[in-house]
């Protein structure tokens, strides 16, 4: 027991020794990596950077002020007739940050989707390593559910799990170092969506439980709840609070990994820096946000 | 950015330091709170240590839950800084 490598550790010195090697293949301190599709063809390049903070941080949060301010034609990896189609719906300047996120969230969807079907393949009775890492998510989270709405309420299992894992793998699949890529929960819209959802599925759960005058009685009736306008207050500000935590954490974290790897970028490669902000942050708030959308329905239903 | 005017120097002085403040006095909320929080865990987990991973799990969702006015002061700082 003692000999054998966790799994963790596996992955720990891996991600390492990719870093590493991608710091020494890029060649010093003053150049970066390319690894991307251009046109069609697979390209490994170096390309040369521009080391001012301000120019960086507008490239990687603000893409479309970046090209309103320099006036260059946008560098697309991927289609260029996707791209044009967007630029069609969209117009000309924010064409780009949408099709970067809308081609984020599909590639983060694809992911799953080939995770789901490679594990569904090949269920054993012995489990493989993928196997046991998703029977723990799921019947972990399952528990939590049997524990906050009841074993009646049980069939909340899948929204819940595809919540954890949909928020998980966006905010792990920006450590990826392919240009373009980033967290698709760094966009307000994503997790703005997402939080919107929660409280519909909320509501749409109460007036099953309780009937439609059973539940809409605690906001229109002011002989039942004297403070109704301020509980109509409140289920707007859950949407609030539970979308801007997630988009906080995972946007601040990006932007004290771009300064930081910025500031030390002639002496140390800051490899920790993506560790703690997107895996363990990126862990920690999904689970954050699965548990408080767990928590909103069990408080809705017990009533 | 060379060519401005001073009132928007000023704006922009303004808004950075205004940005400063925020964090700042946005930090010392959840700072004493967080450690309000593990110091309560840590009491907890001597008092039982079967309950361990049930006090690990609540207390990472209590700091994360308290954490967020600190998130919304970084948003309100990020929104100065860059919207300006």
């Amino acid at each position: 027991m003692a000999k054998k490598k966790s799994p963790i550790l596996k992955i720990f010195i891996l991600f390492i020794l990719i870093e590493t090697a991608l710091v020494f293949v890029s060649n010093g301190f003053n150049k970066e990596l390319q690894v991307g599709f251009d046109e069609g063809k697979f390209v490994f390049r170096n390309i040369q950077s521009h080391y001012d903070l301000q120019d960086r941080i507008t490239e990687e949060f603000q893409i479309d002020e970046h090209y309103r301010q320099t006036g260059e034609t946008p560098v697309i990896y991927g289609s260029n007739k996707t791209y044009e189609f967007f630029k069609n719906i969209f117009g000309k300047v924010s064409a780009i940050g949408t099709f970067q996120l809308l081609r984020m969230l599909l590639i983060v969807d694809i992911m799953l989707l080939f995770l789901a079907f490679l594990i569904k393949k090949k269920l054993l009775k012995r489990p493989s390593q993928p196997q046991i890492l998703f029977e723990m998510i799921y019947s972990t989270l399952e528990q939590f559910v049997i524990e906050t709405l009841g074993k009646d309420k049980v069939n909340f299992t899948p929204y819940i799990v595809t919540l954890f894992l949909f928020i998980w793998v966006s905010n792990m699949v920006g450590m990826i170092p392919i240009p373009g890529f980033m967290e698709p929960t760094r966009n307000l819209n994503v997790p703005l969506g997402l939080g919107v959802f929660v409280v519909a599925i909320v509501h749409i759960t109460a007036f099953k439980v309780k009937g439609a005058w059973g539940h809409l009685q605690n906001y229109l009736n002011p002989v039942k709840n004297p403070l109704f306008l301020l509980d109509i207050i409140g289920e707007l500000s859950k949407v609030v609070s539970i979308s801007f935590r997630l988009f906080g954490n995972v946007l601040g974290g990006a932007i004290i990994i771009l300064v930081v790897s910025s500031l030390v970028s002639y002496v140390v490669f800051p490899v920790g820096l993506n560790l703690f902000f997107g895996m363990f942050v990126g862990t920690i708030q999904a689970f954050v946000f699965t548990m408080l959308a767990l928590t909103y329905i069990g408080v809705e239903i017990s009533e | 950015m060379d060519n401005i005017t001073l009132a928007q120097g000023i704006v922009k002085a303004a808004a950075l330091l205004g940005a400063g403040m925020c964090m700042g006095m946005g930090a010392l909320g959840p700072g004493i709170g967080e450690g309000f929080v593990a110091g309560k865990a840590c009491e907890g987990i001597a008092r039982s240590p079967e309950n361990a991973s049930l006090i690990t799990r609540t207390m990472l969702v209590g700091q994360a839950v308290s954490e967020s006015t600190g998130i919304y002061s970084l948003v309100i700082a990020l929104l100065l800084i860059f919207s300006t």
